[in-house]
């Protein structure tokens, strides 16, 4: 009984990763809603933060010209 | 099907992709942002079970490969070779000029004087092509980084039970990190498992010389003496016997050896181990305990154990822990997954059945060290043809490698026959295995060598051709997990190439079809490739990329007792019969140091990698150097003391194999005696070509890494990089170069 309990809950647990990850349907993005209140850990317990992560920035495309033709640091 | 994926987080002007960032090994799921045909931001996935999974690298990669010194177009050597004077080249020159040279050493000293080093991880479109080629031409002499760093944990890990396994972190109730630390910077997406694995009440035991980030928050953190992972497993064996706290079920039923294992288990008592370890009996034994207890429990992959004297015993003790304990193919345990079944795997595009069993036999190394070698492996094919389905199955690319001192001697004339002929992808090689002056040695003494690159990195600048190399940005990308476990994940193209820059796909078509073999790579494309490889899922690649970000296979468990074990026995062999067929002790063994030099009183762990770069990439990237401009050692403030050195200071480490300068950092969480030295430094704003090599020659690890059979584990030759003797002296001056 134990055994079975855990293959289904692994079983069930690798369905919603799998129509989570195809967010096409009504089904889908329901999983990946249901996903995303599980998974949520509270950022202040995340023990290595790092601003970078955190902003997560990106890059003006313009500016990357301007860096690639040696014109800025 | 074409809808938005994520209308939510789409802004006008920018178009979104679902990408897998390949700046390092481990392949978050990210998005790239596009504007004006630029990838101008990567950002971590939508999706919740890839929440967070992205570094600082993966941020800053838009930049990193807009860097003015990219290689964008083929150049050729037209100086002596590391003078630094090239000419750009067409691609078609280039490779039929390639051809000609490659063909006429084949012809003169047989295909086996052509090598190969690469690392999947940084090709990614390499996908066994290379193998392919050289399989039908006639050459075994492979070799990747994957031999000091997981390819060789799967070829040993299928001794014990014919299949590498792969950690099932969403279900496990512990899960024991041995010198590995996953950080916020650093195999992210691990590092997010473990956090999520602890908030659900997951134990944490970490192995570690110093306290790591991981072991301040782990339930048992074990202090283990650099090297002696070994001994440590052999502890837990003798308590998890003692105690009566294995599986005697599973142990009775699908295991072989066991009597022959627990009598070497009992010549390694607490007192013993803890001796050798440095640990206390009792924190050994807690740990023991709770990982037999609180199963299902992981043991994840470790760079550590792969890269010592004892290795293939670590390796197995390992395995044989998963094994004893019952934690081998069930929820929350390892799991055995194979192949996913509607992808063609790398493995059999490898077309291993090509190369003859007399040029298998020349493989390099495989007389000496034969354990990941096709000789090594040969006694597993029948048996991983029953259970998985490819006689040749290559699990994270590294069965079936020749072995890297073995090539790097034959290149530099020393061998058995002469490697004349040397192609490097991907792959720094001057500064990526053991003894780099003897790598140095045989590269100086080639007649050919080919780079495939994206920097002028210190190995490109003693090529004969450096071919300019694409970024994960800049092409497609099917993931299979290089067959370790049956996920698979597609990586969409986010812009086009710059300059003149191409895949390594590109590479082996172009070399194939120059050497009038273009039947050996028929695909024109890469989509075309990837529609091949997905026949059997009735998707092509265009569909296929659109729908998904990961494509799991079909969750089964405990799928041995239908088919067995894919070892001769059918069973999980504690005591190994293709080990005991090479010549090798069947048992998992521990080797002592050789005895101390008082010359080099000092032990050295390295390999280190810093989180700001990935092996020896990075290092032009202002941002990342910003964060971490210096190689720099760790000592304990005791060591530094007695070393007279202080924090800002430089210092020459040293020992016999060669020397290099880092500045020093001391740090409280380091043990006394212990010196930490980070792997793969060059700095690519310093003067570059031979006698300087962009400062490689200053400040690379692998000049520290001896190779001789005092520091190689027996039956695969992989060095013993966690342990090494040494000493350091304090630098008047910073040397050149240091900002
Ligand atoms: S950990 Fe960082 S560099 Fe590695 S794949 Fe993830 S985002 Fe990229």
């Amino acid at each position: 009984m134990k055994r079975f309990l855990e293959d289904t809950k692994a079983r069930i647990v690798q369905w919603l990763g799998q129509r989570a990850s195809r967010d096409i349907n009504f089904v889908d993005r329901l999983c990946r809603r249901l996903l995303d209140r599980v998974l949520r850990l509270p950022p202040e317990n995340d023990f290595l933060r790092d601003e970078w992560v955190d902003s997560d920035v990106g890059f003006d495309p313009d500016e990357l010209d301007r860096y690639q033709r040696g014109e800025t640091e | 099907m074409s809808a938005p994926r994520h209308p939510s987080r789409t802004k006008p002007g920018v178009e979104t992709k679902r990408t897998l960032c390949a700046t390092c090994d481990v392949s978050c799921n990210v998005v790239t942002e596009v504007k004006k045909g630029r990838v101008v931001r990567v950002r971590s996935s939508d999706n919740p079970i890839f929440r967070d999974n992205i570094c600082m690298k993966g941020i800053v990669a838009p930049k990193a490969f807009a860097h003015p010194n990219r290689l964008m177009h083929p150049l050729k050597r037209v100086g002596e070779r590391g003078s630094g004077k090239w000419e750009q080249v067409s691609w078609d020159e280039a490779m039929t000029d390639i051809a000609a040279r490659l063909q006429a050493i084949i012809d003169r000293d047989g295909p086996e004087a052509w090598a190969v080093s690469t690392s999947q991880w940084n090709t990614a479109t390499d996908h066994g092509l290379g193998r392919r080629l050289m399989n039908h031409l006639g050459s075994p002499n492979w070799i990747s980084g994957v031999a000091l760093c997981a390819g060789n944990t799967a070829a040993i890990n299928r001794m014990t039970y014919g299949w590498f396994p792969f950690a099932d972190f969403p279900n496990t109730n512990c899960i024991v990190l041995i010198g590995h630390n996953p950080r916020r910077n650093s195999w992210v997406p691990v590092y997010n498992q473990i956090r999520r694995a602890q908030a659900r009440g997951a134990k944490l035991i970490v192995l570690d010389p110093r306290k790591s980030s991981n072991a301040e928050l782990a339930d048992v953190w074990l202090p283990l003496r650099a090297g002696t992972d070994t001994a440590m497993l052999f502890g837990w064996l003798k308590v998890i016997f003692d105690e009566g706290l294995y599986d005697k079920d599973f142990v009775e039923n699908w295991t072989v050896g066991f009597d022959e294992l627990r009598a070497r288990v009992d010549e390694f008592p607490l007192d013993r181990v803890a001796k050798i370890t440095g640990c206390d009996p009792e924190e050994i034994r807690k740990a023991a305990r709770i990982y037999a207890t609180h199963g299902p429990a992981v043991i994840p992959w470790t760079p550590i154990t792969d890269m010592q004297r004892n290795s293939t015993s670590g390796i197995r003790l390992q395995s044989i822990l998963r094994s004893v304990c019952g934690y081998v193919d069930v929820p929350g345990g390892e799991a055995l997954q194979g192949f996913h079944p509607h992808v063609i795997p790398e493995s059999k595009i490898e077309a291993h059945e090509m190369l003859s069993e007399e040029q298998k036999a020349k493989q390099l190394g495989s007389d000496t060290h034969p354990a990941f070698t096709y000789r090594g492996q040969a006694g597993l094919l029948e048996h991983t043809k029953r259970v998985w389905g490819y006689e040749y199955t290559n699990q994270v690319t590294g069965c079936f490698m020749a072995n890297p001192s073995a090539t790097f001697r034959a290149m530099a004339g020393e061998g058995r026959y002469p490697v004349k002929a040397f192609f490097s992808l991907g792959n720094n090689t001057l500064l990526s295995f053991a003894n780099m002056p003897l790598i140095l040695k045989g590269m100086m003494n080639q007649d050919l060598i080919v780079v495939h690159e994206q920097f002028m990195t210190p190995t490109a600048q003693l090529a004969d051709y450096v071919l300019p190399g694409d970024s994960w940005l800049e092409r497609p990308w099917l993931h299979d997990s290089f067959g370790w476990s049956s996920m698979v994940r597609p990586s969409q193209k986010s812009m086009e190439p710059l300059g003149e820059c191409e895949s390594t796909f590109s590479v082996w078509k172009r070399l194939a079809t120059a050497m009038g073999r273009g039947d050996i790579i028929p695909w024109d494309t890469l989509e075309d490739f990837y529609d091949y490889r997905l026949e059997p899922s009735g998707m092509s690649w265009a569909e296929f990329s659109e729908s998904y970000e990961i494509y799991f296979g079909p969750l089964e468990f405990r799928k041995y007792e239908k088919t067995g074990f894919a070892t001769p026995s059918g069973k999980v062999e504690l005591k190994s019969s293709i080990l005991e067929g090479l010549g090798f002790d069947p048992l998992p063994y521990f080797r002592d140091d050789p005895p101390p030099n008082p010359e080099y009183p000092l032990m050295m762990f390295t390999g280190v990698r810093e989180d700001e770069f990935f092996q020896t990439g990075q290092r032009h990237v202002p941002e990342l150097r910003a964060r971490k401009p210096e190689p720099n050692l760790f000592v304990s403030p005791g060591t530094a003391k007695a070393q007279g050195i202080a924090e800002g200071d430089w210092a020459e480490v040293i020992n016999p194999t060669g020397s290099a300068a880092m500045q020093v950092l001391v740090k409280d969480a380091m043990p006394d005696g212990l010196v930490r030295i980070p792997h793969g430094w060059w700095k690519p704003e310093m003067k570059q070509g031979a006698g300087h090599l962009s400062g490689a020659l200053a400040h690379a690890d692998a000049q520290l890494c001896p190779d001789d059979e005092d520091f190689l584990d027996r039956e695969q030759g992989v060095p013993h990089l966690k342990g090494i003797p040494c000493r350091i002296e304090r630098l008047d001056a910073p040397p050149e170069g240091a900002q």
